[in-house]
């Protein structure tokens, strides 16, 4: 059965959670040295289906050979390395306080009697560092290293075990444009040099077309076609990821000018770890406009967010909200002067998982008349209607509003969260990450209702690790790195090489003329 | 707004009781003891004659009392474990208002021994409340830590300072107004109006809960307190508020046994009651209506207890034993039922599989 | 104040600190593999309690010692199977072990007719000479020696053995493979787990270290620091273990330190009782402890913000 080149078989293979069928009878073939992309939605069943082929969960049903060897009822990780596949996850699985080395070696700590033996992990590391020309310093405590860096010492400890196959779950999320051209970059030299194969999960569609041979894509658990890259296109691909032609067509209409709602200016504050995340921003957001920050992840665009909303002390610069500074207030008062916020982690700030989605809906008018009488009693009643004519407006597909928030996919917490701050009619919002997970359908209903709040006038700051939609929803953009803003625009003027450039600080030189610019 | 406790819930806990009841039934057996008999003394002694009814309604207040504390400062996502410390200054402090205050009507003696007690309660829970909020010092051990520092305190003020002329009183301080002293309810038994305020806090503290704007932000503080702050609830105030709160009810507690069961402070006024009470609370998962009932049956428990080994000769621990499992099984809970769960949709899933494979 | 102060108080200093330092040792465990464990103090109490049952049983200090350990694997397994397995609220969970550790050794304090005398149940407290208590141990060179002799010998076995296992516990958390993947357990499992380790079989080896080591602590303290079991004899040494723990980072060498701080509070105490009564130096422990657990989190603050100044300033 098996041909030569097949390194990876799937047959019949079904994966069942309580309640959902994750994996529906699915088979595939991979072939020895390709880049094989894995595309679908959020919950599609992409992460689950490697996670069986690492071992991370047991397979319900069916078969899966690696190599032409049936994996065993007691397969995980370590048996799956040994059989020659690597993964490397999405949320990194590196000890923040452990070094490059230690990280490395963890599990396969060379030893000198019952001690560790450091000396050897570090040569071994240096070693296999130079084998696969990915620099890293063995010594470097993990917690204290850039994402890409980060990512690298992932593949590094994949690599370590001469893996055959290399799973990368989405790799690219977290990096800038160069960075993900330095992976495209090692994922060739490694399938090129070292006969590997690569299974690429990620949802960005022209990285799959730039890096694939071939892809798979998979919709509700099923993998519904294999296609050949080459011959194929993205909006093909796009189309079969959700069932029907999605079609991003341009939202953005004229619209007229406001006066200056949001003016910040000067603005200083350190990150958690109590390092400068914030130096010196300035930049204006006017009524009935979106501006757009653009920025590679962990350049200052949380802590950006966090200061203005008072969740974060400044150390230095203004806030000023329709002439009023609100630099020194609380997020109490800060949201009673007018400003609403999506903040970017839906599950921890946004939402509470614990609470029912009617109290998560509340949040923000509980002291208000309607529904609290004299403060102090809350209308239990009037609230349930509340959240019952939110449920409908924004679509949110729940059977109750009284059922908890945890039972709720991404894209429906989303909408929540969205309901709540929308429905306050304040004059400026705050909009981090907005459809971050979030499946297409979703997204288009988000960026319709964005639309929307800016042609009633609202000024809006769109803080968002996705270009496509930043260029689509924004009338300026503006680009910041390592806590400064590097260039401002007019979406019309830029093309999106262009503000890869700025967001990586190679345009620091022309920084002061962009300042004057915002 | 949905309640925590639903009908699986219930039944775990029916489980865990009848299970725990047949633990303590093994261990009366291995000692030599019948355990039939036991439990029928035990019930008995807690329910048999008007005044043990009235000993039960007691202690039930006191562990609702302090239950409740545990509630409404958990609701805001902070524990205090301090109660035992905040209600021996509590009681301290009422007890010295009792006793000193002179010249004035009884019911300003007693007016003003609740806001003492309520004030030092309340003071004593702020410090580490404070503490939490402010700096992140861990709430569960400085508690507990002061809990030892309050009880060396009181004892020394009792033994010390404060320390009565009448005789045959080794470590308590002089005797309060007689005339402020609650009345009994049920003679010979230790009920008397102190349940009336009980009452009157217990609602106050339900309603605060589960029916206030104040309650869904400390629900909100408790269940995630970066979404609130986010959300504009100042969650400090509130924790603070929590905990200040549940020291306020364990000092009013205090003052509750000073007037109506011991006349004065006395060292031995709690006997690790507020421990009792907190466990009542977690077990009913800080539902402050499950809690109150909950309280009951302890009580139930513990006075029915004591009266097992006067007649029955077991030690009275083996009820604690017996408690204790119970609360091993309730914390338990969720994982057991997960774990069965699992099995159970683990073996639908092989079973339609098989199927499958036999229908091809 | 030679009363107060003399060679007597740092002896006591090192006894006090002891059982502390053990039941220390073992929280640190399940604290490296973050597991905040609040049920030291129950688990002592049932070591102490066992300690003298096997003593008196078998005539023989090691039985105790044994009889410790044996409980000390069995808690470590039960805490193992509740909050791992069961993933039941730490919190809870401690909280309920010592209910059901006061309850437990109370009642069969009270209840064992191996602890009668004459005829008389136990209660309260249980004194036999037939317990036969931890060694003394006498270096032999070193207790010759003038000050150091008497500073250094003469303490029951458990007082060098904790000493030992102070270094190996250091040893064994930084130094070896073992202590990477404890570590590793505790900050980040599913790193350790898709490095083919297992989590949760770290966290099993942690709760039984953890239960041996704590009942070890109440054997001491039952046999070594005194010779009799009495009801909650533990007097919160437990909690004391616990902010000792968080004060030193679970770094042993560093834990240490702080139990020996605990230590000399509670001897000087003693020693003051002459002139302050009981009750009050009897609180100078509980507060310290307080002071310890203000202070690590102050000087953390203060680190970071000086730590943020200086790259402020490189800048």
């Amino acid at each position: 059965m098996s041909t030569p080149q097949e390194i990876l078989r799937f047959s019949h293979v079904s994966k069942q959670f309580p309640g959902t069928l994750a994996n529906d009878d699915i088979s595939l073939s991979i072939k020895k040295g390709e880049v094989f992309a894995l595309v679908g939605e959020n919950g599609a069943g992409k992460s689950t289906l490697m996670n069986l082929l690492y071992g991370l969960q047991d397979v319900t049903l069916g078969e899966i050979y690696i190599d032409g060897e049936k994996i065993s009822a007691q397969h995980n990780p370590e048996r799956a390395m040994e059989m020659g596949v690597s993964m490397v996850h999405q949320h990194f699985k590196l000890v923040p306080s452990f070094t490059v080395a230690q990280n490395i070696l963890l599990g396969h700590e060379p030893k000198k009697g019952l001690s560790y033996d450091f000396a050897a992990a570090r040569k071994t590391v240096q070693q296999l560092s130079e084998t696969y020309g990915l620099e890293v310093n063995p010594d470097d405590e993990v917690q204290k290293l850039s994402i890409g860096l980060q990512q690298r010492v992932e593949i590094l400890k994949a690599l370590r075990i001469g893996a055959k196959v290399l799973i990368l779950d989405e790799p690219t999320a977290v990096l800038t444009p160069q960075e993900t051209d330095e992976l495209f970059e090692v994922i060739r030299r490694i399938v090129r040099d070292n006969d590997m194969t690569v299974i690429l999960i990620t949802h960005r569609l022209p990285e799959v077309m730039q890096i694939s041979d071939r892809v798979g894509v998979m919709k509700r658990g099923k993998l519904v076609s294999v296609l050949e890259t080459a011959s194929t296109s993205q909006r093909e691909i796009a189309s079969l990821m959700v069932g029907r032609d999605v079609i991003f067509d341009e939202l953005r209409t004229e619209h007229p000018l406001g006066e200056e709602r949001l003016v910040v200016t000067d603005l200083q504050a350190l990150s958690d770890r109590s390092l400068p995340a914030l130096n010196g921003v300035s930049f204006t957001v006017h009524a009935g406009e979106i501006v757009g920050v653009c920025g590679v992840e962990g350049n200052g665009q949380t802590e950006l967010a966090e200061c203005i909303m008072g969740v974060r002390p400044q150390t230095g610069g203004t806030v000023v909200l329709n002439g009023e500074d609100i630099s020194r207030l609380t997020p109490r008062e800060i949201r009673k002067k007018g400003v609403s916020f999506i903040p970017e982690d839906r599950m921890t700030t946004g939402a509470d998982a614990k609470s029912s989605v009617e109290e998560n809906l509340l949040l923000g008018k509980q002291r208000r008349k309607e529904f609290s009488l004299f403060g102090i009693h809350l209308r239990r009643r009037a609230v349930h209607a509340y959240a019952d004519q939110l449920k409908e407006k924004f679509d949110i597909r729940t059977p109750s509003v009284e059922e908890k928030m945890s039972s709720l996919s991404g894209g429906n917490i989303q909408k929540v969260v969205i309901a709540r701050e929308f429905s306050f009619e304040t004059p400026v919002l705050i909009i981090s990450q907005p459809t971050r997970g979030v499946d297409i359908g979703a997204i288009e209903f988000i960026h319709e209702r964005i639309m929307q709040k800016r042609n009633e006038g609202a000024a809006i700051l769109l803080i968002s690790a996705d270009l496509d939609e930043l260029f689509r929803l924004s009338d300026r953009l503006i680009t910041i790195y390592e806590g400064k803003i590097t260039g401002a625009f007019k979406t019309e003027e830029i093309t999106r090489e262009e503000i890869g450039f700025y967001m990586t600080g190679a345009a620091h030189g022309e920084e002061k003329e962009a300042g004057e610019n915002a | 707004m949905r309640k925590k406790l639903d009908k699986d819930y219930l039944i775990s806990l029916f489980t865990s009781i009848f299970l725990a009841f047949c633990v303590g039934a093994l261990i009366m057996l291995l000692c030599g003891y019948n355990p039939i008999d036991c439990y029928t003394q035990m019930f008995k002694g807690a329910l048999g004659k008007s005044y043990s009814i009235g000993n039960t309604l007691e202690k039930a207040m006191v562990l609702a009392l302090c239950g409740l504390a545990m509630c409404v400062a958990a609701q805001a996502g902070i524990f205090n474990v301090g109660g035992e410390g905040q209600l021996y200054m509590g009681a301290l402090s009422a007890a010295v208002v009792g006793a000193y205050v002179k010249n004035v009507p009884a019911w300003v003696v007693v007016v003003l021994a609740l806001l003492a007690a309520i004030v030092a309660g309340g003071l004593f829970a702020w410090i580490p409340g404070a503490m939490k909020v402010y700096w992140k010092v861990d709430e569960v051990i400085t508690t507990i830590m002061l809990n030892s520092a309050a009880i060396f305190f009181c004892s020394y003020m009792a033994k010390g300072p404060l320390k009565t002329t009448e005789r045959g009183i080794a470590s308590g301080t002089r005797s309060i107004m007689k005339d402020a002293l609650f009345s009994k309810l049920i003679p010979m038994s230790n009920l008397t109006t102190a349940i009336i305020y009980s009452a009157v806090v217990a609602f106050f503290i339900w309603y605060l809960m589960t029916r206030s704007s104040t309650g869904y932000e400390m629900k909100l503080t408790g269940n995630n307190e970066r979404f609130a702050k986010y959300g504009g609830i100042s969650s400090k105030k509130l924790m603070i508020l929590g905990m200040v709160l549940s020291g306020a009810i364990c000092g009013l507690c205090g003052m509750l046994e000073v007037f109506g069961l011991h006349k004065r402070f006395v060292t031995t006024i709690s006997n690790e009651f507020y421990f009792d009470g907190m466990l009542v609370a977690m077990i009913m998962r800080y539902s402050p209506f499950g809690t109150i009932l909950m309280s009951l049956f302890f009580a139930i428990l513990n006075i029915g207890g004591q009266a097992m080994q006067l007649s029955a000769g077991i030690s009275s621990e083996v009820i604690q034993i017996v408690q204790s499992i119970i609360i091993f099984f309730m914390a338990a809970e969720g994982g057991i039922r997960h774990a069965l769960k699992e099995k159970a949709a683990l073996r639908k899933a092989r079973n339609e599989a098989t199927r499958k494979e036999a229908l091809q | 104040m030679s009363e107060v102060f003399n060679l007597a108080l740092f002896q006591q200093t090192i006894r006090a600190a002891t059982p502390v330092i053990l039941a220390a040792l073992g929280c640190l465990m399940t604290q490296h593999v973050n597991i905040t464990n609040i049920g030291i103090d129950g688990m002592m109490l049932i070591g102490a309690f066992f300690a003298v049952l096997g003593s008196f049983m078998c005539g023989s200090w090691a039985m105790g010692l044994l009889f410790a350990i044996i409980l000390g694997v069995a808690l470590g397994l039960f805490y193992y199977l509740l909050v791992i397995k069961f993933s039941s609220d730490e919190f809870i969970i401690g909280v309920a072990l010592n209910l059901f550790a006061a309850g437990l050794t109370t009642f069969l304090l009270r209840t064992l007719p191996l602890f009668a005398t004459g005829g008389k149940l136990a209660s309260g407290s249980f004194k036999s000479p037939g317990i036969d208590p931890l060694p003394v141990i006498h270096i032999p060179l070193i207790k010759d020696i003038p000050i150091l002799g008497e500073l250094l010998s003469g303490y029951s076995l458990l007082v060098y053995v904790s000493w030992a296992l102070i270094l190996l516990c250091w040893y064994f958390i930084y130094r070896t493979p073992w202590g990477f993947h404890l570590r590793a357990a505790g900050e980040h499992p599913e790193a350790l787990e898709a490095s083919g380790k297992s989590p949760s079989r770290m966290k099993l080896s942690a709760s039984v270290l953890c239960g041996i080591l704590s009942c070890v602590a109440g054997a001491h303290l039952s046999l070594g620091y005194v010779t009799m079991f009495t009801e909650n004899m533990t007097n919160s040494r437990g909690y004391v273990a616990f902010a000792c723990v968080i004060f030193g980072r679970g770094n042993p060498p560093r834990v240490f330190l702080a139990a020996l701080l605990f230590g000399f509070i509670d001897a000087l105490g003693m020693n003051m009782q002459t002139y302050i009564p009981s009750d009050l130096t009897a609180m100078a422990p509980y507060l310290v402890t307080v002071v310890m657990m203000v202070a690590v989190v102050l000087w953390d603050r203060h680190k970071k913000a000086r730590k943020a100044q200086v790259t402020a300033a490189k800048l």
